[in-house]
């Protein structure tokens, strides 16, 4: 990818307790990238207008504002993708940050590999935007995914799918690789008539994933989020970088 | 306003006087005046007078007017002899006449006073149910009633109980007295109220007590009694005891036991409220406490897992910064950390789960996600360890109507219990299936196994089975956990040997509807 290393990224990481935040800081720094820090809700929204961070790191238990509240202020000028730390293994807090804009979250007491990861998987997801999917075909680990054709072949042979399960498989698609609420995937996929279909959302993930996942019970593709939703766990390729 | 005796002189005094005064005026006038004219005016006196007067007044004048009719004015005169056979007749038709114009006037009178006084109930008890309702707290609502009876009735004292056995108290009373609060009830009182029947102390001393469930037969005669008690019913229930008292005896009028049962419904409404309202109360307190504990524990994870974080990232920093030369100290730190942090998950989970605090949502979902979403959650754990999943029938989508988070963490507990328990070398098996109404997933190893004896107890907290190393990890609470967890959402855990060795771990949720294909 040629566009990656032209400009180091600035990330800003919003968190109250300051060790925490050098000990975030400086397991992400590197590759050149500039880390501007801020310890509560007011300095991050000046900081990230100032600096204009390619990513925000948020810690929910900040003294002044609110974290959905911050996420939502943030989301009304950029798309830069937004990590949210919280100490509370709590669903219904994930769900409403995700629903208030958040990408991803991660859960305290976490690892300096796993936010790396976490961070690097952000970073990519917000410069291959927009999704390859929109322009040919995509490869998806051992699937073809041609959304302007509506086809899927696995292992080169063709898969059928019915007309839920591709609007699920599509809308799953466009969020690769950050949780999807169960609520904006019924939205995506069955609009805004609300109805029974709504608790089948999981029923049709399940017809999905036998026609999709070598194992349905370890899924590799489509991976639960209890509580939460569900995540394309595999970032999408454009199938022509792959190579034939 | 005369009172009723004044009222009944005053009436007798002007019926005699006038009697008088018409046989001195017809005397004057005797040679002039014809029989009839005679008998229509006493006729006239008599009624009048037992309108005013009752009917003793009545029967009196029409008496007096026969006796003077015959004396003064039937030849001959000054005797009680009649000459003419026919005056008899004239004579006995005034009297049958008065009389029977006594009697009806009296009983229309009478008709028309228990008239006025049941309008004067039904007023009082209206004022009263109004009062009821709009008195700002229950308790000035039951003095309000006591006060009502104490008068109504004319009794020298009346209070109301509330409750039952030990733990009735005083509710109300008239006349109010300062502090109620710490006045007992008697044994009498208990009674009435477990019986549901009324009770009587009299004037002797001596209790006397009516049938059971109160009916109409079962009312006493209070006359010789000084103290009434009454059961307070509400829906058939008992809710508290009317306590009427008066040295004298008490006196009912005619109509007060109805009047008295009718107050007793309004005392008995009333002592419900304040039991509704202290439930409210009670449910209020309940709320706010449920409240404050979730506020707490959040901020308790919080507060806890943010260090923890700075430990680990801390211990990984040291670790990385000593490369090539790796330290395995700062490794034992950051391990250390992670079984704290379980240590202090699995207590913030336990603590809310025996406060209450969590919440379970119920909701179709799939053993596939629960499958799944278990093995993800051991993951970091189960190392190179094979762990079999099997589904019947095989490659079935079975659902379960159950919460996915705690599930998750319940399945999760029991895969991580075989994990620490069975050899390395040995296989995992994870089935399910759907038995009837429930979805069972079924965790199998070939461990040790557990003995008989401690089959039960192994769901204890802080649990540990006997001859096990120490370091095995974990918390003790795992299996309490995943218990507490299934059990809060209609389902089970249960043990049960495996044959051939090992153990079977079963955990059962809700089974799910049938989804659409």
């Amino acid at each position: 990818m040629a566009r990656e290393s032209k400009r180091a990224d600035t990330l800003l990481i919003v968190e109250d307790d300051a060790r925490l935040r050098a000990i975030v800081a400086d397991a992400l720094r590197g590759d050149g990238r500039r880390i501007v820090e801020a310890a509560t809700g007011a300095d991050a929204l000046a900081a990230a207008e100032r600096e204009r961070p390619q990513l925000v790191i948020l810690d929910l238990g900040l003294p002044d504002l609110d974290g959905a509240e911050v996420c939502r202020r943030l989301r009304t000028w950029t798309s830069a993708p937004i990590l949210v730390l919280t100490a509370r293994a709590n669903e219904a807090e994930k769900v409403a940050l995700l629903e208030a804009g958040a990408d991803d979250y991660v859960t305290k007491p976490f690892g300096t590999p796993e936010l790396r990861a976490r961070v690097q998987a952000q970073l990519r997801r917000a410069r291959t935007a927009p999704l390859p999917g929109s322009e040919g075909p995509v490869t998806v680990a051992h699937l073809v995914v041609d959304t302007a054709r509506r086809t899927v072949t696995r292992g080169g042979e063709a898969v059928h799918l019915t007309p839920t399960e591709w609007k699920l498989l599509r809308a799953l698609l466009a969020n690769a690789g950050r949780p999807v609420t169960h609520a904006q995937l019924f939205r995506d996929v069955w609009g805004d008539i609300a109805g029974d279909a709504q608790q089948y959302l999981r029923v049709y993930v399940g017809h999905l994933r036998r026609k999709l996942e070598s194992d349905a019970y370890r899924p590799q593709l489509i991976v639960t989020e209890p509580g939460v939703g569900y995540r394309l766990a595999v970032e999408p390729v454009s199938a022509s970088d792959a190579g034939p | 306003m005369p009172g009723p005796d004044r009222r009944r002189v005053r009436a007798w005094v002007l019926s005699l006087a006038a009697l008088a005064a018409a046989t001195a005026a017809m005397l004057a006038a005797r040679p002039h005046l014809e029989k009839a004219h005679i008998a229509l005016i006493y006729l006239l006196i008599v009624l009048v007078g037992s309108g005013a007067g009752g009917r003793t007044l009545g029967l009196t004048l029409a008496g007096l007017a026969f006796v003077a009719f015959d004396w003064l004015f039937l030849p001959p005169y000054g005797t009680l002899i009649l000459t003419n056979p026919l005056d008899w007749l004239v004579l006995l038709a005034f009297l049958a006449t008065s009389i029977v114009a006594a009697q009806l006037l009296t009983r229309a009178e009478g008709r028309a006073e228990e008239a006025r006084r049941r309008t004067a109930e039904v007023r009082d008890l209206a004022a009263l149910g109004a009062e009821t309702l709009n008195a700002g707290r229950g308790e000035d609502a039951l003095a309000a009633i006591a006060d009502v009876i104490r008068t109504t009735l004319r009794v020298e004292r009346c209070a109301i109980y509330a409750g039952h056995g030990a733990d009735m108290r005083l509710a109300a009373r008239a006349p109010a007295l300062g502090a109620a609060a710490a006045v007992p009830a008697n044994s009498l009182l208990m009674w009435v109220a477990e019986h549901g029947a009324p009770a009587l102390e009299l004037l002797d001393g001596t209790s006397r007590v009516g049938a059971e469930a109160g009916g109409e037969s079962a009312w006493p005669d209070t006359r010789d009694a000084r103290v009434l008690a009454l059961p307070l019913r509400v829906r058939d229930r008992t809710v508290g005891v009317l306590h009427i008292e008066d040295q004298r005896g008490i006196a009912l009028a005619a109509g007060g036991r109805e009047f008295l049962s009718a107050l007793g419904y309004y005392a008995a409404l009333g002592v419900d409220r304040l039991r509704l309202t202290a439930e409210a109360e009670r449910a209020a307190a309940f709320r706010e406490a449920d409240r404050l504990k979730s506020a707490l524990l959040a901020a308790v994870s919080h507060d806890l897992r943010t260090p923890l974080t700075t430990i680990k990232g801390l211990a990984h920093a040291i670790a990385e910064h000593g490369a090539p030369r790796h330290d395995p100290r700062a490794s034992a730190i950051e391990e250390e950390t992670d079984r704290l942090a379980r240590v202090v998950g699995d207590l913030l989970e336990l603590s809310k789960l025996t406060s209450g605090a969590l919440r379970f949502q119920l909701e179709l979902n799939t053993a596939d996600d629960l499958l799944g979403a278990a093995m993800q959650r051991v993951a970091g754990i189960a190392g190179g360890r094979e762990i079999r999943i099997a589904v019947e029938p095989d490659g079935a989508l079975l659902t379960g109507r159950f919460d996915l988070v705690h599930a998750v963490r319940a399945l999760g507990n029991l895969v991580e219990n075989a994990i620490k328990y069975a050899p390395a070398t040995t296989t995992i098996e994870l089935t399910a299936r759907q038995d009837g109404p429930m979805l069972v997933l079924a965790v199998a190893d070939r461990g040790p196994g557990i003995p008989a004896a401690e089959r039960e107890r192994i769901f204890d907290p802080f649990y540990r089975p006997p001859n096990f190393p120490p370091d095995v990890g974990g918390t003790g609470l795992g299996l309490t956990i995943a218990r507490g967890l299934a059990e809060a959402q209609g389902g089970s855990v249960t043990y049960r040997p495996r044959p051939g060795g090992g153990s079977i771990f079963e955990l059962k949720l809700l089974a799910g509807e049938r989804p659409p294909e």
